[in-house]
């Protein structure tokens, strides 16, 4: 059979060879039908991949904030002490539902996870990140910082030198917006958590000339921050990491750059 | 058909980061100076850009290349807009990306505060081929390129040196003959 290989030979091409006339298709040589090549083919003990070689990918992020947390107006200037200010407080987490449903499912996976703990160890890891943006830690800086969120971190800055220090925290980080979103397949859970950072900070960008681009050495800045963290639930090995910076409409505009 | 580094058959992506190995002059684009203490000077951008391989002869291309060196920017790509040879050509669109480049990626304010402070040639890879002429004779002709470099400094060109005249010579001469010593002698 190995001579004549059923399934292989193609029934239709005409080889113009000049043989010994021949007045009838000989058994071997006739169209067969798919049943019976199938048939043939088991038979011969060919035996042929059933899957395609596909290349497999690993989503260890997703692509976007999930339902972006709108911040209100005027966050920042509105003192704990003043009535607004604490009923904008009471506001927050315990009303919204989907966040507290979204809360839920996070303590499924994770049961150490807790509104009060989380913040401090996010702060933790924005400031561990943002030391490793500034030493040029390209692994420490992957594991601290989800795969959409180095890019825009890292863009822009190969030839430039930046000095990056947290000098306080001006309130105590508190978790804001929870949820929680499958995507592909159903189970496929990643959880983001929204943490609100009012901190001081020192940013200095040197471009490649050593020339002061953007912000000052000497000059701390009160920074009102939206970070979001993500988390891969299902993966027991999962961590939590810097996802993206919601960035509100009625934030005040950036310096320009020196040139 | 393992040439592209990776082994899986359905995926077409290439996965070397490089195109060809970087000439020394377009490495020295990324080094990265120490951040200036607030005393000191500015210290003036500076932007290597270079083409390679360009039909041209480096000898003819000199002389373009010597024509720019100096000028600002602006003046350099006057000149090289009405001058006639085939080089001009290249060379301006060489200098056109420069400033390009040199706005968007180096933080340059001024596009026109750019002048030229290197222009250079050098041979590139040349290809040997058979001339045919009559009677069944041949030569062999050489297909000659040549590279292009620039290099662009922030600022305003340098003012050029005075000429040295006869007196400059002259004054040389005597400060010379006045600063002879004389040996083995009290």
């Amino acid at each position: 059979s190995v001579l004549h290989p059923a399934g292989a030979a193609p029934a239709c091409l005409v080889v113009p060879v000049r043989t010994k006339k021949r007045f009838s298709v000989p058994e071997w040589a006739r169209e067969l039908s798919p049943e019976e090549k199938e048939k043939r083919l088991k038979s011969s003990g060919a035996v042929f991949p059933d899957q395609r070689i596909e290349r497999t990918f690993y989503l260890a992020c997703t692509a976007d904030i999930i339902d972006p947390y709108v911040p209100p107006e005027g966050d920042a200037r509105l003192t704990s002490l003043s009535k607004d200010g604490l009923k904008q407080k009471m506001e927050k987490l315990k009303q919204t539902a989907a966040s507290q449903l979204a809360l839920r499912k996070v303590k499924d996976h994770d049961p150490d996870f807790s509104t009060k703990t989380f913040p401090e160890k996010a702060q933790e890891i924005f400031i561990e990140a943002h030391n490793c943006l500034a030493n040029f830690n390209k692994q420490k800086l992957h594991s601290l910082v989800t795969e959409r969120c180095y890019p825009e971190m890292v863009r822009g800055n190969r030839y430039k030198t930046i000095r990056w220090s947290f000098v306080e925290s001006l309130e105590p980080p508190r978790v804001v917006h929870v949820r929680c979103d499958s995507i592909m397949n159903r189970g496929n859970l990643y959880g983001q958590v929204t943490v609100r950072m009012h901190t001081r900070q020192i940013l200095a960008i040197y471009d490649r000339f050593g020339r002061l681009m953007y912000g000052g050495e000497q000059v701390p800045k009160d920074v009102l921050e939206y970070v979001v963290f993500e988390r891969y639930l299902v993966n027991p090995y999962g961590t939590w990491r810097m996802h993206g910076k919601i960035v509100p409409q009625w934030a005040p505009p950036k310096d320009p750059i020196v040139k | 058909w393992l040439a592209s580094g990776s082994l899986f058959p359905l995926s077409c992506i290439h996965t070397s980061a490089s195109l060809q190995k970087l000439g020394k002059w377009e490495k020295k684009n990324r080094i990265v100076y120490p951040p200036q203490l607030p005393g000191e000077p500015r210290r003036p951008a500076e932007i290597y850009h270079c083409r390679r391989d360009i039909k041209y002869s480096k000898d003819k291309m000199w002389y373009l290349a010597k024509l720019i060196k100096g000028m600002s920017i602006d003046q350099a790509l006057a000149q090289l807009e009405f001058n006639d040879k085939k080089g001009a050509k290249v060379i301006k669109e060489v200098l056109l990306e420069a400033q390009e480049m040199a706005v968007r990626n180096h933080n340059v304010e001024f596009k026109s505060n750019l002048h030229i402070a290197e222009s250079m040639t050098g041979r590139g890879r040349y290809v040997k081929r058979i001339r045919y002429h009559g009677k069944g004779m041949f030569g062999i002709m050489k297909i000659v390129r040549c590279h292009y470099f620039v290099k662009l400094v922030e600022g305003p060109p340098p003012p050029p040196e005075p000429q040295r005249t006869g007196f400059d010579q002259a004054k040389e001469y005597v400060q010379q003959l006045r600063s002879r010593t004389l040996v083995n002698t009290l």
